[in-house]
Parts: C-alpha cells; sequence; structure tokens
C-alpha cells in the first residue's frame, strides 16, 4: 500500500520535474474581458485551443477583474520582469499601461499585420490606439451597448413612434404604458454594484441631453436630465439596483426592455432569437449619443515569448477569428472583411440593431474617458453616487450636481486629463 | 564553546521547550496574519510616497456609503448573531438528548456549513426574486395573486430581513458544532445531581447547563461576530450595495474604484470593530470562579 503510493508520488515528482526542466511553447495571455465563466470556457476550448492546434503553442489564458488585472501588469512592470507575455483590454485602460511602460510601441506589429493584405482595420479605431507617440495596441474587437427588448412590449410602445428611431420621452412614455397596462415595471437598467448602469449616465444620457460628458455635469440641461431619470427610474423595475448582467431579468421575464453591454444581452438572445428584438439607444435633444468599446492587444515590454505573442496577436485579428469571436461572446470585429459575414439567429438581431445605432443620422459617439490614469476607477462612481443620491435618496437635483461637480472638477485637475468626445478637446477638463 | 552547547541542551527541555514548540505557529501568524495586518494598517494611513496622513480615512468617512455601511453592518450583526446563537441552541440542547437518529439530523444541520457564502446568497436569491419560488409557491397556494417583490429598493427593510434569513440560514451550522462539542463536554454528573435536587428542565438548563457553557458561548459568539463583521458575499448578491456593508466596501474600493488606501482604511475599520467586540466578549463572559 504505501508502496504504491510512494511509487506514485514518485512517478508525480518525475512528470512536474520534466515539466520544469523543458518547457513546451506558451504564451501568457492575461486579460479583463471574457471574464463570465461560460466566455472563458469558450476563450480556452474554441478560441485559444484554435491557435494551439495551428501553431503548437499552448496558451495560458488568465482572466480577472480590472483591479487584479491591472495589478499584476504594474507589479511585473515595476519588477522590470515577468510572465506575462500579450494583453488585452479596453481602449480606457491603456493610457495607465502606456504611463507605467507595461505595453511596447505596436506599430512594428501594425505593420506586419498589414504587410499580409487579408484584413484592414476600421481607421477609428486605430486612430484612438495611438497615445503618447506611440501606438499602445493593435484593435481586437469592440462592443457597444444598446436596448433589447422583448417582442410582445413592442405593443406598449407608443402609438406612431418607431422604436428603431426611439427618443428617450418614447422610452419613458413605454415604460408608463407598460406599467399601465399590466401594473408591473418592466423597463431594466443594471445598476447592480459591477452592472454597467454608470455607462448609461456619462455615455449615453449625458451627451444626450447636454451635448457632452463631462462639460455640462451641473448645467440646466443637466438639471432636466435627471429630473427624466427619476421619472424614468419610476417605471424601471425595483429590483434593478442589483442587477448586473441583463440577460437574466430579460430571459426570467422580470424585465421586458433591458439597456446593457451587448455581450451582457447577447445570451438572451442566443437562447430565444425569436422572442427578441435589439434596439438603438435612445435620442434626446442633443443627439443619439453611445460609447464604442475598443478592446485592444498589446505585447509587455518583458515578453519572455515575443514571437509566439505576435503569432498570437495574428491569429486573434485575423478575419475569420473575427468572425469567431462574434459568433462565440457577441464582441464585433475590428476590420470590415470580417463585418461582411452575415450573421444569423439572435447575432443577426443584435448586429442590425447595432447598425441601427451606429448608422442614426442622429447619432454622436462617445469614448470612455482617458488619461486619468490610477484615478481611472474614480470617474463612473461620480455619476452613479449622483443617481443614487438623486433617484433613490430623493435629494435636491442642484445640491447633488453642485457637489459631484467639484468631484469631478478636483479628479480631472489632478490629473490634468482632456475632456472625453464628443466634450471640446480642453485640458484639463473643467465642468462648467 | 562545546561547553556552551551542553548547557544549552541542558537548558533545553525546561526552559525552552514550550517557545520552541510555539514558534512554528508563531512564525506562521507573523508571517501571514500579523505582518499583512500592519502592511493594511500602514497602507491606510500613508500616501503613495510613504508619508504619514489621514486623508484615506477622511475619504472613507466622508463617502456617501460609509455611515450607511457602518449603520447595516451593526445592524444585521445585531439581528442575525442573536438569532443564529439562540437556534444553535435549541439545536444543540435537542441533539444531546439523543434521540434516535440524532446523527442524521446533526449532520442535515451542518450542511450549511459546506456552502460558501456565495452559494448560499444564490441558494436565497432565486427564492426571493420575483419570479423566485418563494413567489411561485406562494401563487400557487393562493396566498399572493400576483408575485410580490421582495428585493425592491422600496422596501429596505425586507431586504435586510432577507440577509438575516441567509445569514442565519448559513452560519447557524458553525455555532451548533461549538456548542454541540461544548455540551458532550460538559460531565453528565451535574445534570444527574440537580435531578437528585428536584430541579426540572429548565432550571437544569438555566442554572446549571447555561453557566458551564459559557466558555463554548464565548467562542460561537467571538467567532460569529467577527466573521460577522466580514459579511459581504450574501449582501451584495441580494442587495448590491443598496445595503452596504463595511466588507463590501473595501471590495469596491478596491476593485472598483482601484484605490488601495481607502480600502485599507475600511479593513482597518473593520480590524478595530471586530478586536473591540471580542474584547467585550472576553471581559463579559469571563467564566465565573476561574482565574479569581
Amino acid at each position: 500500500m504505501s508502496r504504491t503510493v510512494a511509487l506514485s508520488l514518485v512517478a508525480v515528482l518525475a512528470v512536474a520535474a520534466a515539466g520544469l526542466s523543458a518547457p513546451a511553447p506558451e504564451v501568457l495571455f492575461t486579460s479583463n474581458q471574457l471574464t463570465p465563466v461560460e466566455e472563458q470556457e469558450w476563450a480556452r476550448s474554441t478560441l485559444l485551443a484554435g491557435f494551439t492546434r495551428e501553431t503548437g503553442i499552448s496558451v495560458r489564458f488568465v482572466t480577472e477583474p480590472e483591479g487584479p488585472y491591472v495589478d499584476r501588469l504594474l507589479a511585473e512592470a515595476r519588477a522590470g520582469r515577468g510572465s506575462i507575455d500579450v494583453t488585452g483590454t479596453l481602449h480606457g485602460i491603456f493610457p495607465v499601461l502606456v504611463a507605467e511602460r507595461v505595453v511596447r510601441d505596436m506599430s512594428e506589429v501594425q505593420r506586419q499585420l498589414e504587410a499580409r493584405r487579408d484584413r484592414t482595420f476600421y481607421r477609428d479605431l486605430l486612430a484612438v490606439s495611438r497615445m503618447e507617440g506611440i501606438q499602445a495596441f493593435v484593435p481586437w474587437m469592440q462592443a457597444t451597448y444598446l436596448i433589447a427588448a422583448r417582442r410582445e412590449a413592442l405593443r406598449y410602445f407608443p402609438q406612431g413612434r418607431n422604436p428603431m428611431r426611439m427618443t428617450y420621452d418614447d422610452l419613458l412614455q413605454w415604460g408608463q404604458n407598460i406599467r399601465e397596462a399590466t401594473g408591473e415595471r418592466r423597463l431594466g437598467f443594471p445598476v447592480g454594484p459591477r452592472g454597467l448602469y454608470g455607462r448609461f449616465l456619462h455615455g449615453y444620457a449625458y451627451p444626450s441631453f447636454t451635448g457632452a460628458q463631462v462639460k455640462k455635469f451641473r448645467s440646466a440641461e443637466a438639471v432636466a436630465m435627471w429630473q427624466y431619470l427619476r421619472r424614468l427610474w419610476a417605471v424601471t423595475h425595483p429590483s434593478s439596483f442589483r442587477y448586473e448582467f441583463m440577460h437574466e431579468p430579460l430571459l426570467l421575464g422580470e424585465v421586458w426592455v433591458a439597456w446593457d453591454h451587448t455581450a451582457r444581452l447577447l445570451p438572451a438572445l442566443r437562447q430565444r432569437p425569436e422572442e427578441f428584438v435589439v434596439l438603438p439607444s435612445p435620442a434626446g435633444p442633443k443627439g443619439r449619443s453611445f460609447l464604442s468599446v475598443v478592446v485592444g492587444l498589446s505585447l509587455t515590454r518583458w515578453s519572455p515569448n515575443p514571437e509566439g505573442a505576435v503569432r498570437l496577436v495574428e491569429y486573434l485579428t485575423r478575419p475569420a477569428t473575427q468572425v469567431l469571436t462574434l459568433q462565440g461572446v457577441g464582441f464585433f470585429p475590428v476590420s470590415p472583411e470580417a463585418a461582411r459575414v452575415v450573421p444569423t439567429g439572435g447575432l443577426k438581431v443584435m448586429a442590425e440593431g447595432v447598425s441601427a445605432q451606429a448608422g442614426a443620422p442622429d447619432a454622436r459617439t462617445a469614448l470612455l474617458p482617458v488619461g486619468l490614469g490610477a484615478r481611472t476607477g474614480e470617474f463612473v462612481p461620480i455619476y452613479v453616487d449622483a443617481f443614487r443620491q438623486i433617484a433613490i435618496e430623493g435629494r435636491r437635483i442642484e445640491d447633488v450636481l453642485a457637489s459631484q461637480a467639484r468631484r469631478l472638477e478636483e479628479l480631472y485637475r489632478a490629473t490634468n486629463a482632456p475632456c472625453p468626445p464628443p466634450d471640446p478637446p480642453e485640458r484639463p477638463c473643467r465642468p462648467d | 564553546m562545546p561547553e556552551e552547547a551542553e548547557r544549552a541542551r541542558r537548558l533545553l527541555p525546561g526552559a525552552a521547550t514550550p517557545y520552541l514548540l510555539v514558534l512554528p505557529a508563531a512564525a506562521y501568524l507573523a508571517l501571514f496574519v500579523l505582518y499583512p495586518m500592519v502592511q493594511a494598517v500602514r497602507l491606510g494611513v500613508t500616501d503613495a510616497q510613504g508619508a504619514w496622513t489621514l486623508e484615506h480615512v477622511r475619504r472613507m468617512a466622508t463617502d456617501l456609503y460609509f455611515w450607511p455601511a457602518v449603520r447595516y453592518t451593526l445592524l444585521v450583526t445585531a439581528l442575525a448573531v442573536p438569532l443564529q446563537v439562540a437556534l444553535a441552541l435549541c439545536i444543540a440542547l435537542l441533539v444531546n438528548t439523543r434521540f434516535p437518529g440524532h446523527t442524521a439530523f446533526l449532520y442535515v444541520c451542518a450542511i450549511p456549513l459546506a456552502v460558501s457564502d456565495l452559494a448560499a446568497g444564490l441558494i436565497w436569491l432565486s427564492l426571493f426574486t420575483e419570479r423566485g419560488y418563494l413567489n411561485a409557491a406562494l401563487v400557487q397556494w393562493g396566498v399572493l395573486r400576483s408575485p410580490f417583490n421582495f428585493l425592491s429598493y422600496e422596501h429596505p427593510a425586507w431586504l435586510v430581513g432577507a440577509i438575516v434569513t441567509t445569514e442565519v440560514w448559513r452560519a447557524t451550522a458553525i455555532v451548533m458544532v461549538v456548542l454541540v462539542a461544548g455540551l458532550q463536554l460538559l460531565p453528565r454528573d451535574y445534570v444527574e445531581t440537580a435531578a437528585v435536587f428536584g430541579a426540572n428542565r429548565w432550571q437544569t438548563l438555566r442554572h446549571v447547563l447555561l453557566p458551564l457553557l459559557r466558555p463554548s458561548l464565548q467562542t460561537a459568539l467571538i467567532i460569529r461576530t467577527v466573521l460577522a463583521f466580514q459579511l459581504f458575499a450574501t449582501v451584495v448578491t441580494l442587495s448590491g450595495r443598496l445595503v452596504p456593508v463595511l466588507a463590501g466596501e473595501t471590495y469596491f474600493w478596491y476593485s472598483l474604484y482601484r484605490n488601495p488606501h481607502v480600502a485599507s482604511a475600511y479593513a482597518t475599520l473593520v480590524l478595530l470593530l471586530s478586536a473591540l467586540f471580542t474584547w467585550v466578549y472576553l471581559r463579559t463572559l469571563r467564566p465565573e470562579g476561574e482565574g479569581a
């Protein structure tokens, strides 16, 4: 008995030692995207398995929430060495990585990719990838936020109005109609702690009502917007404060009309494509603002396997892989070559909504704030805290906006960051 | 040199043995508990350059969620811990009567011990939501005509009730285990003597068992109260941030706002509160007659 145990122990140790002495070619790829368990599973067993089959290079994929994700990169940067080869994250996080000298200038890799002639990249995505004089990342995938609704809810949509050209007034009226007809509040927003409602406030509502994300924070238009949001909250599902992924309440039927990130709506569309429609985000007095989310790939300066890392970047940006990514996790391609492939099922529903939003005549693109460095995480809570005080606690709008504007101003003054588009390019940004 | 070594060897068994035996545990605690704790406290009161500052503490105390978090943490603790101890005491006394099947009963009661707090939160969430099991059952039985929203921002009391219920379900078992162990250590003689003097069950419990159980109760209370201050996953699952708690704020300041300084200030506050309550329990529940 003990002999068997001892023998197997020796065997295990021998295998472990062999593993140490002759490492298989490997690339360590970290990200704060694809964190939900199903997406991680898909990334490992489908996306990256394809790369390993083709090249024989195995990929260790580590995906974590933003905090630990950035910390690990910064820790390796400060140590001057580490094991991470490739990292993929939001455009808004790259300024931190560039400032802390985490990532390489990707211009050379970009040139190699374009020399292959099988892919081009959308020009506006390449434009945002340049910061502090370098190209911080190669565009990998993109996403946006919009509205998904149950088809049966459409019959409560305001009479004579077009859902594909929805305004904020239509949305409110829609929620009121549902409430009058059913007695229930069926609009839903991801107001939970890890939900993305903050993006709705700064990237959708603010620019649509005031024309700016930061500059008009406490303007008269902003006060009118908050009065509107209070009325909207009154027809919003009272459990919205804990929603984080809107596909869940949509599938349960608690919510009929939900605003969220494409990847967080997609599971509902995938399960029951015929039951849902995807609609553009609403338009306000200053247009139909929406956020364009860009995810990029970059090599770390200390990458132990840069050749493998570049091959992985090539594989992930290849049009065929881009289509695979769209089908797998609902992130949209960054190259027109991949975008020509016509999707089916739930993805088709989603793609129609996305192009209706981006192609609307009154569309305005807002970008995530950049330049706040280590204090990036403080931006969104300023908006969410204002919402909590105004809509949930019922405090006076002008007072809340005045105190939150002071926080916003301090944040921008301390970091000397520019206003995020569509605000005027002012540095440091300062709310009026 | 050899002389000294000889003397040391002679000295060893008497004076140094206890210290040598304690050394591994002490080294472990110093390295993995004490050192991180000192680091956390330091992080809470120094700025990025390492200079002493109260700025993080000020930011914590003026934060929108700070006072609600303090209030709700104390409220949930004050509601859940007495319920847990009372319920656990009932179960422990019942098990101690050794009725047929008491072992199976004990195991069933201990099941929640094996469930992580996040999983417990999710289990109870699936009960309490609008489309949850509880509403489905109540509508099915005709108690309600349409589902009732237990988890609504309009009824914070319901939210707290759901959290306390979940906590009682989840953590009564640990108190029960401590109390069952304590009861089994008590010699039967005391109970038999009480019976000889004509004490009824209530009198036996009140004047014999409970005083003897004091050390176990003390342990259970300390464990539960300290853990209640760390309460986090169940609360966030059921209430988002509508019912903020101190441990949750620590997490949000670290992972959402990416500010380890303020997060450490919160962690230090949780540490101080835990230490304070432990001290109070140690003072007030000191076993009678011992050490006097």
